[in-house]
């Protein structure tokens, strides 16, 4: 006889506890279904009204059948027929039941129907959006934590373990676009910033732009620059004043907010002295601009203006031999470098204009006799006519000639500049004259010498007795004979030249008691090629004009047609650059900056402004500064 | 009788200040005051080259603008801090308020208008998205309180949950006598009904395909295919199913005004955080590369 099945029913109870109810079911089959007259009886709608029959085949052994088709589940399994085996205590499913099948006490099968917890009832926490969402919580760190990982850690790594990878983390730091002078460092955020927490120091400046001790030096650092991609060869400068001195010398500002300001600035190490203090990068409005738009070079914020400092400079550095100099109106007088004495080591002086200094060229020299109109030059000029360039009086431009671009003069050659009156001729011979050498009183005696035989001197030649001036050719050597070859005439000659009336003598300051041939000597000269070399006057400007650029003629600035004496120094007092420098131009059509800038040189202290712009690999600072003479310092 | 009610209006307006209108908008002064001021001392500053975060009042911005977040995110952790020191959570909300909103003249006068792909402009970005998630909040708590009590009358959210629970007990029982496709529809209802699904349901407050009304849908056209005892059931199945549409849409109406009042702390509270990191970078970074 085949096994009975004994059913327990096991129902949970809404208050804790079950209810366990057993029924035998005779005969080897039973119903399972939702429908009540079924022998397992599963009111749940995913079981079919009658949906399987459980058999009993052999000991310990059934099989479920589906009858209608729809599959049930049988140890995890879905399926539409199943064998089991009682003694492994398998579990099968019908929509929330479950049927777990095991021995029953008496030799039965026992079929045991418990109901599946559903999923738990909703509670009131799906009214909250917290049901549908993410965890706010679990988002905020998630997002927070992202953001220092990627904005903070990534490139402080970036800065100091990737430092040669192509990826620069750090550039999402940067407030804004370099300027072009400086873009090619853009990825380089260290070249600048080189230690942490502390503001950006001279040093890094300076390590492209210091004024190099060499022109070696300076090509290997363009070479370097240009080398990293920088398209500009770099500004060099120098210290404006010692860094204690400059300190020292700079005022804490006038306005109370300025003072905190600046002291707060020192507290926290970020004084306001430092290049960066004035050359500002980043400062362009950040994102995508366009290439044009990007600056040429750092945005110029003068913190301190020179004024601020040189006003009362004196009270703050005592031992400064710098003059106060409060504002443009208060401009000291002009002191110029002028020559005390000429000679192989000449010496030079800064005297004020105002003191009428006087410049011991070595030279004898009369401007008002050479412009004269109606004087002898200007006759001797007619003579020579136009065709030489000469033609009437005297105008400046027939001695000086400015240099290439016009901003200076060169310096006076006696032959070009002199020598269409004053003749060095001391012989014809072969229709063309023979010229004394000029400048050393040696060579001359040598050139005679040689010319005469260069016998020994005699008999000394008749006293010279001309006076006038001579033309070129126009040779009449005084008391001489043409081409004798006597050994006094060479001497005689010689002694001519440098007696009153001689070549040499109108012009040079002559003594016989020295060591020279026939102890001449000829007072040492010197010509000033700039009187204030620390300025950068610059006579091409076209209102500074000179007589060629249509601007203000010569003789406005430099009062030569009433000077009788060479050691004149005929420079205009600083009141002429005021007549147009700091004055409105409603006023003055040729009104100029009054900006200390305009003349002086902030970082090349002593220096003029170096004029230019940025220049693409040329000559740095060439040109714009006369040679230094004498300058203290210098 | 027009006394009494006189009276009792007048009691509860004094006693229920809403946080905007706290101590007669003091914060909304205090915030106004400080807005007008930085911004007089933005115009009438010398910044040179330009104003930025870098100069003196820029500085002095950054700094009042870091601490003003700072504090101003700490009302997470006050509200949990159930104390009756440090001022009401009331004061705590105006302040939160009203100084939150004068953020958006200190921290763009900080930037000096100046915006970029970098640190320093993600910060800003994230406080503004704070702020007007922020706003958006300001405005749930100020309406929708009240449109969530009148939906729900004198019902619990527990009491609509129980009442579809049950309304599901008895549409299982009295479905039991449909055959298989019949109980499958049903089943549609019992088994896959949400009542509140996700965020854009929640958010929308429309749920078109709504497996009940589907379910009702269905059952409609089987009237006249079914026997006489299932005819009954049917019946019996159809309105309980109704009943539950209605119920759920009372419970869904809940969950929709709740999902408004709710959302955007959702964006609030994470942004705080990422504001919060992001701002950390941006000092950091700036004082890093200084």
């Amino acid at each position: 006889m085949a096994q009975a099945i004994t059913l327990r029913l096991i129902t949970r109870q809404a208050g804790g506890g079950e209810i366990i109810r057993t029924r035998h079911i005779e005969g080897a089959e039973a119903m399972i279904g939702r429908a009540p007259d079924c022998d397992v009886y599963l009111p749940d709608l995913a079981v079919d009204r009658q949906h399987a029959m459980l058999r009993v085949t052999a000991e310990n052994r059934v099989t479920i059948e589906s009858l209608t088709g729809q599959p049930f589940t049988a140890d995890g399994k879905s399926t539409l027929k199943v064998d089991l085996d009682v003694l492994r205590a398998p579990v099968v499913t019908f929509g929330s039941y479950d049927l777990a099948l095991s021995e029953g006490g008496e030799g039965d099968i026992a079929v045991t129907v418990k109901r599946r917890e559903g999923d738990h009832a909703p509670t009131v926490g799906v009214f909250s959006l917290k049901a549908a969402m993410f965890s706010r919580r679990r988002m905020a760190w998630t997002l927070g934590l992202a953001i220092v990982a990627l904005c903070l850690i990534l490139p402080l790594a970036g800065a100091g373990l990737l430092k040669h990878s192509r990826i620069h983390p750090d550039q999402q730091w940067s407030s804004g676009p370099l300027s072009k002078a400086h873009q090619f460092l853009e990825k380089d955020c260290q070249a600048c910033h080189q230690q942490a927490f502390v503001s950006v120091r001279d040093e890094a400046c300076l390590a492209c732009h210091k004024t190099t001790a060499t022109p070696e030096a300076t090509l290997r650092l363009n070479a370097s620059l240009k080398a990293r991609g920088s398209p500009f060869i770099p500004r060099l400068i120098d210290d404006h004043a010692v860094h204690d001195r400059l300190a020292r010398g700079t005022p804490l500002p006038p306005s109370l907010g300025g003072k905190a300001t600046a002291l707060i600035g020192r507290a926290f190490n970020h004084p306001n002295d430092r290049c960066a203090s004035c050359h500002l990068e980043h400062t362009k409005p950040a994102g995508p601009i366009a290439e044009a738009d990007r600056p040429q070079r750092p945005t110029l914020v003068i913190t301190n203006d020179c004024a601020t400092c040189h006003a009362k400079l004196k009270m703050r550095l005592g031992d400064t031999t710098l003059i106060d100099t409060p504002d443009w109106g208060h401009h000291p007088a002009f002191r110029p470098t002028v020559t005390l004495a000429a000679g192989p080591h000449p010496q030079f002086e800064r005297i004020a204009l105002t003191a009428r200094p006087q410049e011991r060229s070595g030279l004898i020299f009369s401007h008002r006799q050479h412009l004269d109109p109606g004087g002898g030059v200007a006759r001797m000029s007619l003579q020579l006519g136009a065709a030489k360039g000469y033609g009437g009086a005297l105008a400046c431009a027939s001695c000086h000639h400015p240099k290439p671009g016009g901003a200076q003069w060169a310096p006076i050659q006696m032959a070009r500049d002199c020598g269409a009156c004053h003749s060095l001729a001391f012989a014809s011979g072969g229709g063309e004259g023979r010229l004394l050498p000029h400048g050393d009183v040696g060579k001359v005696m040598e050139t005679l010498q040689a010319y005469y035989g260069g016998r020994s001197v005699s008999t000394p030649p008749a006293a010279p007795a001309q006076t006038g001036r001579r033309l070129p050719g126009d040779f009449r050597p005084q008391g001489v004979a043409p081409r004798a070859p006597s050994g006094g005439a060479a001497s005689g000659v010689f002694r001519a030249a440098f007696s009153p009336g001689g070549a040499c003598y109108g012009c040079h300051t002559i003594s016989w008691g020295g060591d020279g041939p026939m102890g001449v000597e000829v007072a040492p000269v010197h010509l000033a090629a700039r009187f204030m070399p620390r300025g950068a006057f610059d006579h091409s400007v076209p209102a500074h004009g000179g007589q060629t650029l249509g601007g203000a003629a010569c003789n406005d600035c430099h009062k030569a047609s009433a000077s009788d004496h060479a050691a004149d120094v005929m420079l205009p007092d600083i009141g002429k650059c005021a007549s147009c420098h700091g004055q409105p131009k409603a006023k003055v059509a040729a009104a100029g900056s009054a900006e200390c800038t305009e003349c002086h040189s902030y970082h090349h202290p002593g220096k003029a402004t170096p004029n230019g712009q940025d220049r693409l690999f040329e000559a740095i600072f060439g040109g714009t500064a006369g040679p230094a003479r004498g300058m203290p310092g210098a | 009788m027009a006394e009494v009610k006189r009276q009792t209006q007048r009691r509860r307006r004094s006693t229920h200040e809403s946080f905007l209108r706290y101590r007669s908008f003091l914060f909304l002064k205090i915030a106004t005051v400080a807005g007008l001021a930085m911004s007089a001392a933005y115009f009438f500053q010398d910044a040179r080259p330009r104003p930025s975060g870098g100069s003196p009042l820029g500085y002095f911005l950054g700094t009042l603008g870091a601490m003003l977040i700072v504090w101003l995110a700490l009302l997470g952790w006050r509200k949990r801090a159930v104390s009756d020191s440090y001022y009401s959570l009331k004061a705590w909300v105006s302040a939160h308020v009203y100084l939150g909103l004068s953020l958006i003249v200190i921290a763009t006068l900080h930037t000096g208008f100046q915006f970029g792909w970098n640190v320093h402009t993600l910060a800003y970005a994230l406080m503004l998205l704070v702020i007007a998630s922020g706003a958006v909040g300001v405005w749930a708590y100020v309406v929708l309180p009240n449109a969530l009590s009148e939906n729900r009358g004198e019902t619990t959210r527990k009491q609509m949950l129980a009442d579809i629970a049950s309304l599901d007990e008895m549409i299982q029982e009295a479905a039991q006598p449909f055959p298989r496709d019949t109980a499958a529809i049903v089943r549609l209802s019992l088994e896959t009904t949400e009542i509140g699904g996700g965020f854009w349901r929640r958010l929308s407050g429309r749920y078109p395909d709504c497996p009940t009304t589907l379910a009702l849908r269905q059952l409609e056209p089987l009237g006249h295919a079914v026997s006489r005892d299932q005819a009954k059931a049917l019946g019996e199945v159809q309105g309980l199913l109704e009943r539950k549409v209605a119920a759920l849409a009372l419970a869904r109406r809940q969950i929709h005004i709740t999902a408004l009042l709710e959302v955007w702390l959702f964006v609030h509270v994470p942004a705080t955080f990422a504001l919060l990191a992001a701002l950390t970078a941006h000092i950091a970074s700036v004082f890093l590369y200084w």
